[in-house]
């Protein structure tokens, strides 16, 4: 897995929790280039993408991502809720959400199983 | 009718009058009836006619020159036709026009000086002397036919004759004793009008009035001595008559005269200046000193120099030969100066008080202009205020979810390792809770302050956002369609402060918000069902909402019935 948030701490503290779960954390990102970097290195099976970074959208990005040989799953995080983005909001085909306050490692895996 | 209008109207009127007088002279001529009766009426006809023109010829007269020349035209109809000797037009034309002779005249002396009557009465009074007119010459129009009556002087009957007649003498004398009647009524009217006026108005009153009382005097008598039967002061009456019909005219020009002397050339100037447009000062000027090639120059004291109408710098150093430069205003401090021929020096007076009623115009008119810009920036400075706010509210928001967010969310996943070490549970339950509600509470207010589906979706989206948070069914009907900025601000706001006041204080048992495009406007209506009666209080939050919209250059229209729901329309102008 690789994670990919512009907050060092909250990524520090999400690979070591997932990690903990069980969860194989390969790799980290700040920013939208590094993420697309490190997922074409590490060809993660899944990378945890914010929505927001600071040099480019996580939605930009996913869709780049969805563009490489062994496309990962994404799942977009936020620190906003899903009704922030609204009904219509156009997430990347074969995406999943998950609001960071409901990240949990059982939250992950039922996103990541039925998403 | 417009002015010129009334101009033309006059004058065919004149024309019609002075070919009824040339004929009425032309046809007394060849009666024999030469002599110095004949010149007087002539000549008396000829200058009403020009006094009724020259009356015409005054700014604000053309109305009263109308009613003067229907009055000179009745007359002439009148005078012409008394004894015209076969035709029957003539003579239905006479006989309308000796009824209506009196009415005409009491036209002209009441509507002066401004060509209108004034008041029920006024025009009641004209009314019966028209019937009082139309009965008395009436009974000839149907009844006369020659020979039938002695004294009566035409020699046919009118086109209405109806072939049959009585003596009709006695309705005559009857329309009479109505005239007196009317004519004592008139005269009481014209004495209560003079002693009414103030003593600058009496002035002007005066001609007219006492050309009026010597034609009245002149009609009752003759009317008395037509009733008792007498012959004799019959032709010294005549002559009277006839000088009225110059007088009363005269008169009337003379007032009007006298209206326009009170006002004077500086008058004129300051009503002209009053209606003056940019660059219209200096050649109304020009005209009322009657100097074309005067200049005006403008003294600004910042600058130190004349500048023209136009604000361009003038060079007063730089005067040809023959023209001078009088400066107006205190010794030393000019307000303003006149650039003119030297041979006007003679008129200092004028030309003070006429640059100090342009100076005084310009100065209005750059006062009005200097408003208007303020009133311009005030309304941009208020957009621009505003679109700050809201940018500020936007980097609040950003700030938020950047910060405190972040840290708390980084705490969430801290406790959730803390929770795999095995620590305390029940206080780890406790804290995780307070956590969570701490992320509520922080995205509502970050929402509240900025929601971030407006930026990213649009209105739409965020109006449906905000209506499924509500706590009654709102319907929303609004497309996905993007707006300017501050525009979708100003319409997000109005909606989540209606909805919130429908929340608060309607009752509603449901409500809807519809979102659409009008020529080029965005119009943003929220209605419900609920007990109405909402006023926009100051300080209230649809009062902040009424300024909020009209930053954005819209208005706000609220209709609350009590009972009847409320509905709050908004629209908003959105480009193209």
């Amino acid at each position: 897995m690789l994670i990919v948030d512009d907050h060092p701490s909250f990524r520090r503290l999400a690979t070591r929790l997932l990690r903990e779960a069980g969860f194989a954390v390969v790799g980290e990102a700040a920013d939208g280039d590094g993420a697309v970097r490190e997922a074409e290195r590490l060809c993660p099976d899944v990378v945890l993408l914010d929505v927001v970074l600071p040099d480019r959208s996580g939605l930009a990005v996913a869709r780049e991502l969805a563009l490489l040989r062994d496309a990962p799953r994404v799942v977009l995080i936020s620190s906003r809720g899903r009704s922030d983005f609204g009904d219509s909001f156009a997430w990347p085909p074969g995406c999943s959400f998950l609001p960071k306050h409901e990240l949990t490692a059982a939250r992950l895996r039922d996103a990541l199983q039925h998403g | 009718m417009t002015a010129a209008r009334l101009r033309a109207a006059v004058l065919a009127l004149a024309a019609l009058t002075l070919a009824l007088w040339v004929t009425d002279v032309v046809r007394q001529l060849q009666g024999g009836s030469a002599g110095a009766g004949l010149v007087f009426y002539a000549v008396a006809g000829v200058a009403a006619v020009a006094v009724a023109l020259a009356v015409a010829r005054q700014r604000g007269g053309e109305r009263m020159a109308l009613v003067i020349a229907v009055w000179l035209c009745v007359s002439a109809l009148d005078d012409l036709a008394v004894d015209w000797p076969v035709s029957r037009s003539a003579t239905t034309a006479w006989m309308l026009a000796h009824g209506l002779a009196p009415s005409a005249f009491a036209v002209m002396v009441l509507a002066y000086p401004s060509g209108r009557l004034r008041g029920r009465g006024e025009r009641l009074l004209v009314a019966l002397a028209v019937l009082a007119g139309l009965v008395w010459m009436g009974a000839p129009l149907l009844f006369f036919r020659p020979g039938g009556c002695a004294t009566c002087a035409p020699r046919v009957s009118s086109w209405l004759y109806t072939g049959t007649t009585f003596d009709y003498l006695p309705v005559g004398q009857a329309s009479w004793v109505a005239f007196i009647a009317l004519g004592l009524v008139f005269v009481v009217l014209l004495v209560g009008r003079l002693r009414a006026a103030p003593p600058g108005a009496r002035v002007t009153l005066l001609p007219l009035g006492l050309a009026v009382f010597f034609a009245a005097a002149e009609f009752i008598a003759q009317r008395v001595v037509w009733l008792g039967g007498w012959a004799g002061p019959v032709a010294a009456l005549d002559w009277i008559d006839r000088a009225n019909a110059l007088l009363l005219p005269l008169a009337i020009f003379l007032g009007l005269a006298a209206i326009r002397r009170r006002r004077g050339p500086l008058g004129d100037l300051v009503v002209e200046l009053g209606r003056a447009g940019p660059g219209q000062v200096q050649p109304a000027l020009a005209r009322s000193i009657g100097d074309s090639t005067l200049e005006l120059a403008l003294w600004i004291p910042d600058r130190g120099e004349f500048v023209d109408e136009a604000g361009m710098p003038i060079d007063t150093s730089a005067i040809p030969r023959g023209r001078v430069l009088t400066a107006i205003g205190p010794p030393g401090e000019p307000v303003a100066a006149l650039i003119h021929d030297e041979r006007l020096l003679g008129q200092r007076p004028l030309l003070e008080a006429a640059g100090s009623a342009a100076r005084l115009a310009l100065e209005n008119t750059r006062l009005q202009a200097e408003l208007r810009a303020q009133l311009a920036e005030l309304r941009s400075s208020r957009a621009r205020i505003v679109e700050a706010a809201d940018a500020e509210r936007r980097r609040v928001e950003r700030d938020l979810h950047d910060g405190a967010q972040q840290r708390l969310l980084a705490l969430g996943l801290a406790l959730q390792l803390l929770r795999e070490r095995n620590a305390d549970p029940e206080l780890l339950g406790q804290a995780e809770a307070e956590l969570q509600t701490a992320l509520r509470e922080l995205r509502d207010l970050a929402r509240g302050i900025h929601p971030t589906i407006l930026t990213e979706q649009g209105l739409g989206p965020a109006v449906r956002s905000l209506a499924d948070r509500a706590a009654i069914p709102i319907t929303v009907e609004a497309g996905d369609e993007r707006y300017p900025a501050a525009i979708e601000t100003a319409a997000y706001f109005v909606v989540a402060e209606a909805l919130n006041n429908v929340a608060k204080h309607a009752a509603a048992r449901s409500a809807a918000v519809t979102i659409d495009r009008r020529n080029g406007r965005l119009r943003v209506e929220v209605s419900d069902d609920g007990c109405g009666g909402a006023v926009a209080s100051a300080g209230g939050g649809l009062q902040g909402l009424a300024d909020r919209v009209a930053a954005a250059g819209a208005s706000l229209t609220l209709t609350s019935e009590p009972g009847a729901g409320t509905t709050l329309e908004v629209e908003l102008p959105c480009g193209s």
